[in-house]
């Protein structure tokens, strides 16, 4: 008498039906072994089920969100630099409508505008340089660096909607203001990251 | 039904979408030892399993607004937990190694007549055969989800499982059919 194989057995516990199962449901009405070995597998995935549950020796949830944590301040860098180069880039075409043709020299005004928008980018460049997201800071660091990039970001969208509501070269004191409260988060960003770790031997 | 449920599931889901992070510190505590579990036992090493543990819940953080509510919670986290696994042994190679121990190494586990308890055996079995048999056995995968998975047949599916079978009942010094 030929018996069922493992994988005719195992075919009869999947739900639905299988070709071939009422032949082999039909032999395992009549032969006692098999249907004792179908005994016997459902009894050991039971006992698989009921081995005991193994529990992490660590916790790793701080390492996750750690990682979740990095992935969004680079998100926020990105948006932040993507940001400030379109608003440089409409600010620029902005002065260069309104300047009439022949080019006047620039005022001082739009002299220190180009500088705070040139010392932005340079400021950039440094952390960018250094790759914050690549260290290790500690957690007090790490909350100030990430309350600094909060308030970048929010600078740069104060920046946009002043940008948007004025028409081009009107927004002058707001727009001075905000770029130059940008560089100076950008600067204790810097601080944060670049001065620290040199005076640490980083 | 789910078979992990979260008290307040649906506030914590809409919450964690919005990038809360005691919602998503929930979402792990609630689900941080089934999780480990299924990796531990699938995995090799207590190491790869925290390693699942992390990549999974990483990505839940991360995929949590794709989350449909019109399956289980616990279902979801399971199959991502289940498809970080898989992966992680297709990266150490895992499985290669374990055909390789299966058809040279599996004659003298035979020749030993030594009876084993259950957690011993599961242990003792290849690594594709293990994963197999603990998502079909114990999570309840279908061999569909299973060959989805690890990107092979149902065939290949069941008869690793009508493998770890036959060597589980060997082990476990249950009789042979007669």
């Amino acid at each position: 008498m030929t018996h069922l194989t493992m994988e005719q057995l195992l075919e009869l516990r999947e739900p639905g039906i299988e070709p071939g199962t009422a032949a082999q449901r039909e032999h395992l009405e009549h032969c006692e072994a098999c249907r004792l070995e179908l005994d016997r597998l459902e009894q050991r995935a039971a006992r698989l089920r009921a081995l005991p549950t193994l529990r992490p020796a660590r916790d790793q949830w701080p390492r996750v969100a750690a990682r979740v944590n990095t992935v969004r301040r680079q998100r926020r860098i990105r948006w932040a630099t993507a940001g400030a180069m379109a608003l440089a880039a409409s600010l620029a075409l902005a002065l260069l409508v309104k300047r009439p043709l022949p080019a006047a020299p620039a005022t001082s005004s739009e002299q220190e505008l180009s500088s705070l928008m040139q010392r932005s980018r340079a400021l950039e460049a440094a952390i960018g340089a250094y790759d914050p997201d690549a260290r290790v800071l500690d957690g007090r660091t790490s909350r100030v660096a990430s309350d600094l990039e909060d308030r970048i970001a929010d600078v740069d969208r104060r920046l946009e909607r002043t940008e948007l509501a004025a028409p081009p070269g009107t927004g002058g004191p707001d727009v001075m203001q905000l770029w130059q409260e940008r560089v100076g988060l950008l600067d204790a960003l810097v601080d944060v990251h670049v001065t620290r770790a040199s005076n640490v031997g980083l | 039904m789910d078979s992990h449920p979260i008290a307040n599931a649906e506030s914590v889901v809409a919450r964690a979408r919005e990038g809360d992070a005691a919602a998503l510190e929930a979402l792990y505590r609630a689900f941080e030892v089934p999780v480990y579990n299924l990796a531990r036992r699938i995995c090799r090493t207590t190491e790869d399993a925290e390693d699942v543990l992390q990549e999974t819940f990483f990505e839940v953080c991360r995929s949590i607004g794709r989350y449909r509510q019109d399956g289980s919670l616990w279902g979801w986290v399971r199959t991502i937990a289940a498809s970080k696994a898989l992966m992680r042994l297709r990266r150490n190679k895992y499985r290669d190694a374990d055909e390789l121990h299966d058809d040279v190494m599996e004659h003298r586990r035979e020749d030993t007549a030594l009876r084993m308890d259950l957690e011993a055996a599961l242990e003792r079995l290849g690594e594709t055969s293990r994963a197999v048999v603990w998502l079909h056995d114990v999570e309840g995968f279908t061999h569909d989800e299973i060959a989805g998975m690890m990107g092979k047949t149902v065939s290949f599916s069941k008869s690793q499982l009508a493998r770890a079978h036959t060597r589980l009942r060997k082990w476990l010094g249950e009789e042979s059919l007669g």
